[in-house]
Parts: structure tokens; C-alpha cells; sequence
């Protein structure tokens, strides 16, 4: 696969403290890259180093083969960015703000036209154009501050956090406009510390913690590196310290947690281990409301290599 | 791109109230409150005309002189103080005591002598000039009569003179004037508030607009250019607005140099917009300090430029003349002042060349410091 971004060995000080440690990674062509981390990790230090926003002491950074740099507007021409914060003009409508935007790109106005529409199209706000910013919601503005930095229909996408603080109904709409500019062609940068997220959209994920890679590769690669194959959840269950002592005797239970009448059993082995762990509820006679069963998550392969929750 | 730029910053500039209210509103108002707080202090200042007699004997119509003065008091104009009623002396005691007349001047052997009811302001001023015209008379007798060569050459003198002063704007510079000028000079600084706006647009370590804005691939000079005409010419559309307000609707009289008075506005918001242009680009910190700045400066400038008491002008002048060199403010005000004091334009345009290279010295900084600028953090 064609490389498109080739980063390597960037590090960034901010004050004596390194936001960007060493990092080298490549982004190939038509792929969803997510950079996933906890808030502080290095994700948006490093995106605005590879878009020649900030300075950095060490590392080179390519672009379609060549080096970037602030006048590098040939490579610029082919990348949108989303920032995490919105970036709209409170006096202009939403027809305008993305027409401002893209105007930067596009010169020619019909060609803008087209492309206004289809990303107003993609974002949903076609019933919003005359609106100003400020009669939005915070979802609608969000989908906003997305259509305004992929209307002109570039072939490298950041995406910094594009979902935060959004509903539902708008986070569904901005992750399937996401998987839409994939199936049109786009390399897609995608940053978030929301897990769930990057498991749905990404062909691969960069685990960064305080600047550095900590783990890469498909979803799938990085949860073998959980160490677990499956966690059983019971709640509002009473439990002994015989019976305790009983479940970690199990079969394949490589933990047990007990804490607010919930218990938690990770397995290190099987991918069905709860019906044989219903069967010892029964047969101990422990009484319980819910029961449920799961894969390990991105957040347990975090917790397993840094010992933090992504969250904390 | 500069025209789609251009378009877009205009219409954003345009639309933002509270910059609008700064640029359109704010010395409207402020100008309609000089207007109410100083117009009727002038009005009161101003000197009535009131009426007095004027009693000839038969040597002092030969005399001519104090009754030509008289006379010329009398004209109707601007400088008319006295109503002559040409009486003789009983008729003026009669007028004077029906309170018809202030009082009466009795012109014997051609010397005045002045005969007033009571003590009042007009009975004062009149006491005022007759003694001025006995003074004036005597010296200018004693001097000819040492040297009365130097009678004509003094004449023309004081003749050409006399022409100058009218030459120049054909008024006196009132206080309210004062006031206005220095509002219009504020005004014309103000344009830094706009201009600071618009670069911080295009700025990424300033606005997150900004930061969008420095991935496209345009440049940077182009996109700032285009935003910096869009705030000048706004500046400029306020700046034609607050003259129409004062010209059309509180009636101030700029005179006949107005072209020049209007020159010297539109150069001064030059100076006023790279005044945001520099303190945008060198000062590290929020939008909201940095306007803090601009208007900071600019109310200072105004205070030493004579808006809160024009003795403060003179005071810089005499001690620290650099800060008057130095304040675009003053420069713009002394330009002003200029058109009414000098008939020759040699001031006006040293004050128009000062203000050009401010301007150009606080565009050079500034360009120097946004040059290939990358951020350490943004």
C-alpha cells in the first residue's frame, strides 16, 4: 500500500515537558488511522505538527513523498482538517461558512457550489443553510465545523475529536459521514480517547500515552494484547470470601473482583466461559439481578499496558 | 483569493455588533454629547450685540477716526457688538434713562468719554474698548510722531496681515472644534480595534479560525492583506459617517480646507490600523487584551493630545516634545490645528509624512515578527 504520511522521529517539547516523544508512524492510502489516548497523550500536539502549525525539535514528516512545511501548498491543497474545537464565523450562515472555507480551496464557483452541497449533504444540514451558527445545537455544530473542513473534497482528512460533547443522533450522522469519505477515496486521521469509536471506524489504531506509542496495529491485534479473552460481570450479588476463593479456582479465571456488590472474573483462556459460570451460581446458590459477558475492550489493553483507564 | 477573502472578512467585520458599535456608534454618540455639553457653554460665552448712543460734537466729525472704529464695531457680522443709536446729548440721557441704551459715548474735541446707567457685563465692555481705542490712539501718536516714515510700511503691514488671518479659514477654532478634532483623531485609532480583529482571524495562535485558516494553501501576506483593506475600508465608511453626522446634523463648520481635514482622517486610521496590525503580531496574549492595549494607547494619546484640556498639548510640548513627535494621536490633531493656524501647508504635511512613517515603521515590525512564523504552541 501506498505510504501517504510518513512521520518519523517527531518530538516535541513544550517547557521541558515532551509532548512528542519519538514518534514514528505511516499513515497508507484510503486507510482510517485512529490515534487513540487519554486527554494530554500527544494526540493533537502531533496532528498539528504534521499540518506545520507548530515547531518541533527533532523528526522529518512527508506528505505524498515530500517534506511538509507551512509553504507547502501543493500538499496542503489535498488535506482537510477538523479541529476539536469549532471553528465557525458567528456572522456568516452555515451556506456562507462553509463557502468561506472551501473558497480557500476551490476557486471556481460552480465546482464550490457542488461541493457545498454534497457536504451539506453528508453533515445533514441541508434544512440549516440560512441558519447562523449560534441557532445551532452543539451536535449541528459540530457536524458544521466538519462539513466546513472537508467540503473542498480533500484526499487527507484530521480529524481531531470531531464527536466531542455531541448527542447521539449526531454522533451517529458525523461516524457515518466518516465511513462515507473512506468509501470515496479519503485517507482519514482520526483522534479520540473514545474507544468504542475507534473499534467501529478504524483499520488500525496508535495507542499514544505521554507522547509515545505504546501499542499498534487492528483492533483485534491490540486486544490480544489485553492478556484476557473474556469478562464476566455479575451485579447485586452477595458474596463470601469461601465463594470468592471457590470462583478463582475455575477454570481459565485468571482474576476476580469484587467491589459495591458487582463481581468481575477475567478469563485468560475460552471465548464462552458463562454458561459453565451460570452452572456454579446455581449450583452455590448465589443469588443475582444481571449477568453479562464481554470481550476485552481497547480500555483493557490500555489499563494492561499502562495500568490507567484511557479515562483517568 | 484575495477578492474571496476580502468579501468574507468585510461581511464578517460588518456584521459583528460590538465592533460596529465601536467604529459606527460610539463617536456619534460621543460627538452628539460634545455637541450638548459645549454648545451651550459657546452660546453663552458669546458677546450680545446691545445697543448704545453716539454723541458728535463738530471737531469730532472732522475727526474721524474713533467714529470709523465705532462704526466698524457696528457692522452687522460675527464681530458686530454695538447697536449705534447717532444721537445728541439730551436724546441719549433720555434713552439711557428708558433703559433704550447700555450707555453713550460722548465724542468731544474728538475723544470719547463714556456715560453708562448702571455697572453690568455690556456696560464693562463698553467701558473696555473705549479705554483700548484712547490707549491704541495715544501710542500710535507718540511712535509717528518719532518716526513717521514708518507710518505706511506699518499700515501695509498691518493691512497684509489683516488679509492672512482671513485667508486662512475665514473662523476662529473653538473650543468645541478643539474637541471634535480630537474625536475624529480618537476615531481614526480606533481603526486598530477592526484591524486587530481581522489579523487575529488569520492568526492559529489566536483564534481557532485561524489555525483553520493557516492549513489552506494561500498565503499568509495575501490573506492578511485582504482582511486588513476590508477592516480599513470599514474604518473609512465610519469615519464618512461620523463627518456626514457632524457636517449634516450637529451643523459644524469645517471651513474650506475640508479635503485636507478628511486626507489627514484617512491617513490617521492608517496609522490607527498598524497599530493593530503591530500589537497583534508581537503581543502574546488573548484578543481581550490586546484591544485592551489598543484602546489603552489611544486614550492615552488622546490625553496628551489635548482631548481632556488642550493645556495638557502645550504642557508636552514645552517639556517632552518627543511624545508629541512619537503620538499618532497629536500628529493627527496638530495636523488639524495646522489648517487653522497657518495659511502655508508646510505643518499639515510634516504631520501627514510623521503619521506615513509610523505607519510604516509599525508595518515593518510587524512583518518582520509574522515572517515564516511557526508556533511553539498554539
Amino acid at each position: 500500500m501506498k505510504k501517504i504520511i510518513e512521520v518519523e522521529h517527531l518530538t516535541k517539547t513544550y517547557r521541558q515537558k515532551r509532548a512528542v516523544d519519538d514518534l514514528s508512524f505511516q499513515v497508507y492510502e484510503g486507510e482510517i488511522l485512529g490515534l487513540l489516548g487519554p486527554n494530554g497523550s500527544g494526540k493533537s500536539t502531533t496532528i498539528n505538527c504534521i499540518l506545520s502549525l507548530l515547531s518541533f525539535e527533532h523528526g522529518s514528516i512527508k506528505i505524498f513523498g515530500e517534506k511538509m512545511h507551512p509553504n507547502n501548498y501543493a500538499v496542503k491543497r489535498n488535506i482537510g482538517v477538523v479541529f476539536q474545537d469549532v471553528a465557525l464565523f458567528d456572522e456568516l450562515t452555515v451556506y456562507d461558512n462553509i463557502d468561506y472555507f472551501c473558497g480557500l480551496y476551490i476557486k471556481d464557483k460552480t465546482m464550490r457550489k457542488e461541493y457545498i452541497l454534497d457536504a451539506l449533504k453528508l453533515v445533514g444540514l441541508e434544512e440549516f443553510v440560512k441558519f447562523y451558527p449560534k441557532q445551532l445545537s452543539g451536535g449541528l455544530l459540530r457536524r458544521l465545523n466538519i462539513a466546513c473542513g472537508i467540503a473542498h473534497k480533500p484526499k487527507i482528512i484530521f480529524l481531531d475529536e470531531p464527536t466531542v460533547a455531541v448527542d447521539p443522533q449526531s454522533r451517529n450522522n458525523i461516524l457515518s459521514g466518516i465511513e462515507h469519505l473512506r468509501k470515496n477515496g479519503a485517507t482519514i486521521i482520526y483522534t479520540t480517547h473514545y474507544m468504542e469509536e475507534v473499534e467501529i471506524l478504524c483499520d488500525r489504531i496508535i495507542i499514544l500515552d505521554k507522547g509515545k506509542i505504546i501499542a499498534s496495529g487492528t483492533s483485534d491485534n491490540l486486544k490480544s494484547l489485553a492478556n484476557i479473552e473474556e469478562k464476566i460481570t455479575v451485579e447485586d450479588v452477595d458474596m463470601s470470601d469461601k465463594k470468592l476463593e471457590k470462583i478463582k479456582d475455575l477454570k481459565n479465571v485468571e482474576n476476580v473482583l469484587y467491589c459495591n456488590n458487582t463481581l468481575v472474573i477475567t478469563y485468560k483462556k475460552g471465548k464462552n466461559n458463562l454458561p459453565t459460570f451460570i452452572d456454579f451460581l446455581k449450583s452455590e446458590k448465589i443469588n443475582y439481578q444481571k449477568i453479562f459477558s464481554e470481550r476485552p475492550t481497547l480500555n483493557d489493553v490500555f489499563l494492561e499496558l499502562t495500568g490507567k483507564e484511557l479515562r483517568d | 483569493m484575495f477578492i474571496h477573502n476580502f468579501k468574507y472578512a468585510f461581511k464578517t467585520l460588518f456584521k459583528n455588533k460590538v465592533l460596529i458599535f465601536w467604529t459606527f456608534a460610539f463617536p456619534i454618540i460621543l460627538g452628539t454629547f460634545f455637541y450638548m455639553a459645549f454648545s451651550d457653554i459657546e452660546e453663552n460665552e458669546k458677546l450680545d450685540v446691545f445697543a448704545i448712543g453716539l454723541v458728535e460734537d463738530v471737531i469730532s466729525e472732522q475727526n474721524t477716526m474713533f467714529k470709523e472704529a465705532f462704526e466698524s464695531l457696528s457692522e452687522e457680522g460675527e464681530n458686530q457688538l454695538f447697536d449705534i443709536d447717532y444721537v445728541d446729548i439730551d436724546e441719549a440721557k433720555a434713552l439711557l434713562r428708558d433703559k433704550d441704551i447700555e450707555g453713550y459715548v460722548v465724542l468731544q474735541e474728538g475723544v470719547p468719554t463714556v456715560v453708562v446707567g448702571e455697572n453690568g457685563i455690556n456696560e464693562t465692555i463698553l467701558q473696555f474698548v473705549v479705554n483700548e481705542m484712547i490707549e491704541k490712539n495715544i501710542l500710535m501718536k507718540d511712535y509717528f510722531q518719532y518716526k513717521p516714515d514708518e507710518m505706511m510700511s506699518f499700515l501695509e503691514k498691518v493691512q497684509s496681515f489683516a488679509v492672512n488671518i482671513k485667508d486662512v479659514s475665514n473662523q476662529n477654532m473653538s473650543y468645541t472644534m478643539v474637541e471634535y478634532y480630537t474625536l475624529i483623531a480618537m476615531v481614526c485609532l480606533y481603526g486598530g480595534v477592526l484591524s486587530l480583529h481581522a489579523m487575529n482571524q488569520n492568526l492559529a495562535n489566536m483564534s481557532n479560525k485561524g489555525k483553520r485558516i493557516s492549513v489552506c494553501p494561500n498565503s499568509k501576506g495575501i490573506l492578511i492583506l485582504s482582511s486588513l483593506l476590508a477592516s480599513f475600508v470599514i474604518q473609512l465608511i465610519g469615519l464618512g459617517l461620523l463627518f456626514f453626522y457632524l457636517i449634516c446634523f450637529l451643523h459644524v463648520d469645517f471651513g474650506d480646507r475640508f479635503f485636507f481635514i478628511f486626507l489627514l482622517a484617512i491617513v490617521g486610521s492608517l496609522a490607527g490600523l498598524s497599530l493593530g496590525v503591530i500589537i497583534s503580531s508581537t503581543i502574546k496574549q488573548n484578543e481581550d487584551v490586546k484591544t485592551g492595549i489598543v484602546i489603552a494607547f489611544t486614550m492615552l494619546g488622546s490625553f496628551l493630545s489635548g482631548m481632556m484640556g488642550i493645556t495638557m498639548k502645550y504642557i508636552i510640548d514645552k517639556n517632552v516634545p518627543i511624545i508629541n513627535y512619537l503620538n499618532p494621536v497629536n500628529m493627527i490633531t496638530d495636523g488639524f490645528y495646522s489648517l487653522y493656524y497657518y495659511d502655508s501647508l508646510n505643518r499639515y504635511w510634516f504631520n501627514v509624512i510623521s503619521l506615513f512613517l509610523f505607519t510604516g515603521g509599525m508595518l515593518i515590525i510587524s512583518v518582520l515578527f509574522l515572517r515564516r512564523q511557526k508556533y511553539d504552541s498554539i
